[in-house]
């Protein structure tokens, strides 16, 4: 299969950067397990609740209480905004590799053989696919192994299906975003303008979505906004992982994808 | 009776505003060993990523053995090697591992023994394939971009641009190798704009001028076309006849030297001279490089 081949390629070429992320994210995972820890073993969650400003606590609600709790700390790690950033930024860099090869001209090498367009993208969302899951695995493990084996029996560990579940939103945004840049750099010749355009677009609409939480004129429009169906706190305080909210971010996804094998099929090259 | 190698029919491409092709239409027969010429920018890139679909036409079709170039894309590809006038090869990848990937996207049809008798003759070691491909000088580059191309052994070689960047003893090397496919029925489609390359290697010759063909004919009517410069000398003086017959051209004519241009059979004027006391007699074959040079000058748009 020559699409895998070229994904095999393309794993090879991303090995380094996506390794090193894995490494640095495990660790940031496996650092707030020891954070709750820490936290608990001082009995501090408490103390940080009240350094927390009371429109703060008021604008998060119910979730804001059970963020400052063992569970909560351990989980900061699947919607922190650096975390969100690097995930984001790789699920770019790998959707934006079409026109890495356009602007390279190693697209002409390997479409002057006999393989379709078509299989070019498909490689490329193999490798967002694969490249999200086993990064978000990792940082489960390392969460995990944080858990089970240098944290107190009497911690109230996260359930296993808490962790799973804001892995599977985390994923789905980042393949959301994935999907986007696929769109644009289908029809780029550069990968700097197809990234640089995706990146501006994921600020704006992460800006308009916290907008929307803060002030409710701006409610309606950060219904525009794909993080606004990202909502990880609602996971921790109990409710159950919104099947709506991943049915439009894979919508999303799934509509970059097709714009994208629409688009790169008909360019010229 | 066989489809042509390539067919191109009133091909036509535009970007925009600027118009890359008009109206082009040529035949390639199979076996054909075909230079397409042309300056920067006349249209030869254009052609050859139509015929390999990485270019649509605007108007017009493109064939390959038969096959469209755009609705059977995948057969036509797998007929062809290609190289490119820049290959995008990755600095970070080895020579081996671009080959290796470049061989499995054409579905392993490399023959390992004829691509181990590229790299023997285009000098390029076992040492040097496991070197990333940043390290290659541009001619290591232009070696691999040519093994690649012919690894496949394929029916239809395109080569854009095939000796830019490769020293004289390497370019022979390369000559050899076309003549070694042409005469396992190969067919060459090269654009260049080294005439004697392509006086050297091809049958027959295309000028593409501003995305025009404004000629296509065999190096041998070209040159046929263009004349004989032909230089006398007498040992004393002679008249020049009062009338030059048909086709002759009169360059200079002293007393004792005539200078010449003759087109067509040299008949004539060997048996004008018979009767002439001649010391010395030179027929100079033009090159393909002046006869061009003085086409594009000539008919160039004013």
């Amino acid at each position: 299969m020559r699409v895998l081949v070229l994904a095999r390629h393309s794993f090879r070429r991303s090995a380094p950067i996506v390794i090193g992320t894995a490494i640095v994210l495990a660790g940031f995972q496996f650092m707030l397990t020891q954070v709750a820890v820490f936290l608990m073993r001082n009995q501090a969650f408490g103390l940080l609740a009240s350094l927390i400003p009371p429109y703060v606590r008021a604008m998060a609600g119910p979730a804001m209480v059970a963020f400052m709790s063992f569970g909560g700390v351990v989980s900061l790690g699947y919607f922190h905004p650096i975390v969100l950033a690097s995930l984001v930024g790789l699920a770019i860099a790998a959707g934006t590799e079409p026109a890495a090869e356009v602007e390279t001209r190693f697209a002409d090498l390997t479409l002057a053989r006999p393989m379709a367009r078509h299989e070019v993208i498909t490689r490329s969302v193999i490798v967002l696919v694969v490249t999200i899951a086993a990064l978000l695995a990792v940082m489960a493990a390392a969460t995990w192994v944080g858990l089970a084996c240098c944290t107190p029996a009497t911690a109230q560990r996260p359930r296993f299906a808490l962790i799973e579940s804001l892995a599977v939103s985390l994923g789905a945004i980042v393949f959301c975003w994935g999907g986007i840049a696929l769109a644009v750099a289908a029809g780029a010749r550069r990968r700097a303008t197809a990234s640089g355009l995706t990146a501006v677009a994921t600020l704006t609409a992460y800006l308009v979505d916290y907008l929307g939480r803060i002030w409710d004129p701006a409610r309606l429009a950060s219904r525009l906004s794909p993080f606004h169906y990202f909502e990880p706190m609602t996971i921790i305080s109990g409710g159950a992982i919104n099947i709506a909210n991943l049915a439009v971010l894979g919508g999303i996804a799934v509509a970059g994808i097709t714009v994208a094998y629409v688009r790169f099929s008909r360019r010229d090259l | 009776m066989p489809a042509p190698a390539i067919q191109l029919e009133h091909l036509s491409k535009r970007y925009g505003r600027v118009t890359a092709l008009r109206d082009l239409s040529l035949e390639i027969a199979p076996g054909e060993v075909f230079g397409f010429l042309g300056l920067n920018g006349a249209g030869k890139t254009t052609t050859i990523r139509i015929l390999l679909d990485l270019v649509r036409p605007t108007t017009g079709r493109a064939a390959v053995f038969g096959m469209d170039c755009q609705a059977r894309g995948r057969e036509v590809r797998s007929t062809l090697g290609y190289l490119p006038g820049e290959p995008g090869f990755y600095g970070d990848t080895t020579g081996e591992a671009t080959l290796d990937l470049l061989g499995a996207l054409s579905g392993d049809t490399i023959n390992r023994r004829w691509r181990t008798t590229l790299l023997d003759r285009l000098e390029l070691g076992a040492a040097d394939l496991r070197r990333p491909l940043r390290e290659y000088s541009t001619g290591m580059k232009r070696k691999l971009g040519i093994v690649q191309a012919f690894q496949a052994d394929p029916a239809l070689l395109v080569l854009d641009e095939p000796t830019e960047g490769l020293d004289p003893l390497m370019q022979e090397v390369f000559y050899g190798l076309v003549a070694e496919v042409r005469a396992r029925g190969r067919t060459v489609f090269m654009s260049s704009h080294v005439l004697p390359e392509v006086e050297r290697v091809c049958d027959r010759i295309g000028l593409v001028r501003g995305g025009e063909l404004v000629l296509v004919s065999t190096v041998r009517d070209i040159r046929r076309l263009a004349g004989r410069r032909v230089r006398v000398s007498f040992a004393d003086a002679v008249t020049p006849p009062a009338r030059w017959p048909d086709g002759w051209e009169v360059i200079q004519v002293n007393p004792r030297d005539w200078d010449l241009n003759v087109h067509g059979a040299l008949g004539d004027l060997a048996a004008m001279l018979a009767a002439l006391p001649i010391v010395d007699l030179e027929v100079q074959i033009p090159h393909l490089e002046e006869i061009l040079k003085t086409h594009y000058v000539d008919k160039a748009p004013a």
